[in-house]
């Protein structure tokens, strides 16, 4: 009796829950399968950020960036940047776990017949994110502690001002990545569109530097991207950096984009995908 | 009748220079059609050369301050008068290599994801041809990628190269061998080790944090120096700002161009010899269908 209400069958909102539980779990299970990765994903930001590191020494005396000081408001230029690191994974998980999953379930065979099952296309691209947000949790917080042992990283701020400010970020986060997921299922190839894509974002969004240090003609793109809001608020709460914009007004901005992108981000992909069924070309890649 | 006994002459079944150069094109136009039927690659050619250095370059911007004090900084431990010109070397070479692992280094292991390594095996070619036909293409692409980059970071971030072109061509013969004969061997160890991705991240991570491609080596500890001295891609960076930014002549690229070439000779023997020993341990544990 139990098993008939919670059937996929009869779709319901316990059974719905249940398919992104499966989902994440086949998720789970296949990352730990292979532990090295996990390793590797703490170690990589750790690796990309030490030319950044060598870089400011380069350009500081007696360890004081002074000059990047100057537009961001604090000299600690490492605890600046390891924050934005640690956003910009979030960004990528949710990047990589709708874009990719989709592709690796084409190039798998097995798109069209997940297709299939009677649950909810965008549950199915939510589904695939669920791990990766909670291993990108675990692995952020190994990398800031490792990073804090070679680098330094002394946040000084409210760490639950920040927290809850990253929430409306990442829930608009994912309206850009059904968006995207739908551009995978026109292009059929995710690598390239995923890795350009994803870094252009944490280029002008600021995750490595303020972005009022672009050239000029770039900061408009900068400042059209809600990301950037997102980034700068956290770090206004955490390390109290100059911001752009007073803190509520940058959280009223991510609300905002959080619906927006959410609504945009679900109708261009069941647009897409409408259309990619009835021209049969789901089950290419 | 006629037709037929000369295909017989040039039949894979009967190997000399003729079959295998053959086979070689096959590779080498297989791998073309692959690359050239996604059109993201003209996004990868066009957009990486210009938006990688921009994250090295913005974040060196906001160092240097509004007032440009933290170049004078930059500029006195360096060296380099031109800071953009001097990322962008760096972080087109690593760029370079970064592409060779993913794409060189993964070519046995594709071929075995896709199920057709084995059955590929079997035909009467000479192995090597595999991964040399899958270099060709890579390599034209790799030259429109440095080609492209030139222009971009002149047109986008006005950076002149000042140097001899025949010259700065010269490095970049010279450090062919290095960057492809570790991308032989990386290959074969990859068909070994499977899920390989993570040595991709270890080898490119290693020429990203020694090999000084946003700031001088001087600036790294002593034992880090040591290790920088003994990756070809530290010296590939120097001579190639050298020829581009700083006009340095042959005689004071010398040293680094030899250097090179040492390096060369011993990736490409190792990546001969890995080749090798896979192929015969693949053969005796039956290994080289499992993935």
């Amino acid at each position: 009796m139990t098993t008939t209400l919670l059937s996929l069958s009869h779709p319901s909102w316990r059974s719905q829950l249940r398919a992104a539980y499966a989902i994440a779990l086949k998720d789970w299970k296949t990352f730990w399968r292979y532990p090295l990765n996990a390793v590797s994903n703490v170690l990589q930001p750790i690796i990309w950020l030490t030319p950044v590191y060598f870089m400011g020494q380069a350009f500081s005396v007696n360890g004081q960036a002074n000059g990047f000081a100057a537009y961001s408001g604090t000299a600690d230029y490492m605890s600046f940047i390891l924050l934005g690191t640690a956003l910009s994974n979030f960004i990528g998980s949710v990047f990589w776990g709708m874009g990719y999953a989709l592709k690796n379930d084409m190039d798998a065979g097995v798109l069209e017949s997940v297709w299939l099952t009677p649950v909810p296309r965008l549950l199915l691209l939510v589904g695939r994110t669920l791990n990766s947000i909670l291993v990108t949790a675990i692995e952020s917080l190994g990398m800031l502690l490792v990073a804090a042992l070679l680098f330094g990283f002394h946040p000084t701020g409210n760490v639950l001002a920040a927290f809850l400010t990253t929430v409306p970020m990442l829930l608009g986060l994912y309206g850009f990545g059904f968006a995207f997921a739908a551009l995978v299922l026109l292009m059929r190839e995710a690598n390239t569109l995923v890795d350009i894509s994803s870094f252009l974002i944490q280029l002008f969004s600021g995750s490595n530097f303020p972005v009022n240090a672009l050239p000029r003609w770039m900061i408009p793109v900068a400042l059209s991207i809600p990301l950037t809001y997102g980034f700068d608020a956290v770090r206004g709460w955490l390390l109290k950096t100059t911001t752009l914009l007073p803190l509520a007004w940058e959280a009223v901005i991510l609300v905002v984009f959080m619906f927006v992108m959410l609504w945009l981000g679900s109708l261009v992909f069941h647009a897409v995908e409408r259309s990619v069924r009835r021209k049969g070309t789901l089950g290419q890649h | 009748m006629m037709t037929t006994s000369y295909h017989s002459s040039h039949s894979l079944g009967r190997s000399n220079l003729r079959a295998e150069l053959r086979a070689l094109r096959a590779v080498a136009r297989r791998e073309w059609t692959i690359f050239i039927r996604y059109p993201s690659w003209v996004f990868a050619l066009f957009l990486w050369p210009m938006i990688f250095p921009m994250m090295y370059i913005f974040t060196g911007r906001a160092l240097s301050g509004p007032d440009g004090s933290g170049l004078a900084i930059f500029t006195s431990a360096s060296g380099a008068t031109d800071f953009i010109g001097y990322i962008a070397v760096g972080t087109t070479v690593w760029m370079w290599q970064n592409v060779v692992l993913w794409d060189v280094g993964f070519a046995l292991r594709s071929e075995q994801m896709r199920g057709t390594l084995e059955s590929n095996w079997l035909s009467p070619t000479w192995r090597f041809s595999y991964l040399l036909g899958h270099s060709g293409p890579q390599l034209i692409s790799m030259a429109l990628f440095i080609l492209v980059s030139v222009i971009e970071f002149g047109l986008i971030f006005g950076v002149r190269l000042h140097g001899n072109p025949l010259l700065m061509l010269l490095v970049v013969l010279v450090s062919v061998p290095s960057i492809y004969g570790l991308g032989f061997a990386f290959a074969s160890l990859v068909i070994t080790a499977k899920e390989a991705h993570t040595f991709v991240f270890l080898v490119r991570g290693l020429v990203m944090i020694f090999c000084g491609i946003t700031f001088p080596i001087s600036l790294l500890p002593g034992w880090m120096q040591s290790v920088a001295m003994w990756m070809p891609q530290t010296y590939m960076i120097r001579a190639a700002r050298a020829a581009a930014l700083s006009n340095a002549s042959l005689g004071e690229l010398l040293p680094d161009l030899a250097a090179l070439l040492g390096f060369g000779v011993f990736w490409m023997t190792a990546g001969y010899l890995l080749f090798h020993w896979m192929e015969r341990r693949a053969r005796q544990t039956g290994a080289i269908g499992q993935y």
